[in-house]
């Protein structure tokens, strides 16, 4: 499929081919730095005075660039219909080829940043159990209580943080636990699961 | 087919797969790498370099010598989770198809580590708090503004315990009057007395 560039974005990315290919490779580094931490107003101000243009048109640039990397990526596009859609731009041969360059080895990488960003639910860490026995308290003695304690941690969303959740069950309310669960499990091994499942494959 | 290392269950597919992967590593240096995984199991950290360099004979892919430190590692936790001797431990690995060196040298390093290593897995075993420490101080009041005289004793307790999740302290800090103090007292001695009785 071939991207479709808004006219603000063609504006934006026509300094460019003002500038010379190293200079285009290091935006695109600038630009993922961009992707994967912001940014500072310092890069964009060195960059101006060094190439002698006014520092929006370099944080155009810079941004037009991430938002066509950024896009490519998101939709995987082929060579192909990479270099069609940039074609478009009319910018010459090597500048093609620079951005055809930056796209394939940051395709990966920007796919990967891009998936962080999707919301997730808390996640599944890891259970821990102990069997207890009650024997006494201080108002009955002799008695006999088998309790499971869990603890439940979770994932919640990238940054690694836990949330913990502590539970108590008694043995009879664990197995019905488990044969619920395990009803779950039998659930997609039903005729109508299979279904579906072997049309999405 | 049950295993008891398994804990009587069947053994995972993936253990079956990578004991084929350890069985092209020599004998004498899957002995030193098991050392390795015992010392991280125990706690002591994992020199990676220095596992690297034993699987590099085998050319092990770092995939690889993963899933061997991986295997290892369940092996080794398993058996002695469900405690399982190490002449079980060596005919069960070899009816997996780990070869005859291989397993004992296996179950001999787990014979040398076998009861730090279920101490160590009962330390970390799930504890919904501890009791860290319990400081004490005993005042005597001889007035307030309530009452002129009062000349009563009084006994301050401070219990400062773990949390549940890992790392946060609490501390409780209290006074209780004498008599409630023998109340308390007398009823934790009875608890003592059944713990010991069951020692």
């Amino acid at each position: 499929m071939l991207l479709v560039l808004t006219e603000e974005h063609r504006e934006h990315l026509s300094m460019l081919p003002q500038v010379e290919p190293s200079v285009v490779g290091e935006f695109g580094r600038i630009a993922l730095e961009f992707l994967r931490r912001g940014t500072s107003p310092k890069i964009y101000e060195g960059a101006a005075r060094k190439l002698g243009v006014s520092v929006e048109a370099v944080q155009q640039g810079v941004e037009g660039l991430m938002f066509l990397l950024m896009e490519s990526s998101k939709h995987t596009i082929s060579e192909v219909d990479f270099m069609d859609s940039v074609l478009i731009l009319g910018f010459g041969e090597e500048l093609n080829q620079v951005l055809l360059q930056l796209y394939q080895d940051n395709k990966v990488q920007i796919r990967r940043i891009l998936s962080q960003l999707i919301p997730s639910q808390p996640a599944f860490h890891q259970l821990e159990w102990r069997l207890d026995v009650q024997l006494a308290s201080r108002s009955l003695r002799q008695r006999l209580v088998p309790t499971v304690t869990m603890r439940l941690m979770l994932s919640e969303s990238e940054e690694g943080q836990r949330s913990t959740r502590v539970l108590q069950t008694d043995p009879s309310t664990l197995l019905h636990l488990i044969s619920t669960l395990e009803a779950a499990l039998a659930a997609v091994k039903t005729s109508h699961s299979r279904r579906i499942l072997r049309n999405i494959k | 087919m049950r295993f008891r290392f398994c804990g009587d269950l069947d053994c995972p597919d993936w253990v079956l797969a990578e004991i084929t992967t350890l069985a092209k590593m020599s004998s004498v240096k899957m002995k030193l790498l098991c050392g390795q995984v015992l010392k991280d199991l125990l706690g002591e950290g994992i020199d990676y370099d220095k596992i690297v360099k034993l699987t590099a004979d085998a050319k092990f892919e770092s995939g690889d010598i993963k899933a061997s430190v991986a295997v290892l590692s369940f092996i080794l936790s398993s058996a002695a989770k469900h405690d399982v001797d190490s002449e079980s431990l060596s005919s069960e690995l070899q009816q997996l198809g780990l070869p005859k060196e291989h397993a004992s040298g296996l179950c001999k390093s787990y014979e040398d580590k076998h009861s730090a290593l279920q101490d160590k897995l009962r330390e970390t075993s799930l504890r919904l708090g501890r009791l860290d420490s319990v400081s004490w101080r005993v005042d005597y009041t001889l007035s307030s503004s309530e009452l002129s005289e009062v000349n009563e004793p009084l006994i301050h307790l401070k219990l400062q315990k773990q949390g549940a999740e890992s790392g946060c302290s609490e501390t409780a800090a209290f006074s209780i009057s004498a008599d409630k103090f023998r109340v308390l007292l007398s009823e934790l001695k009875q608890a003592q007395a059944l713990m010991n009785t069951l020692q």
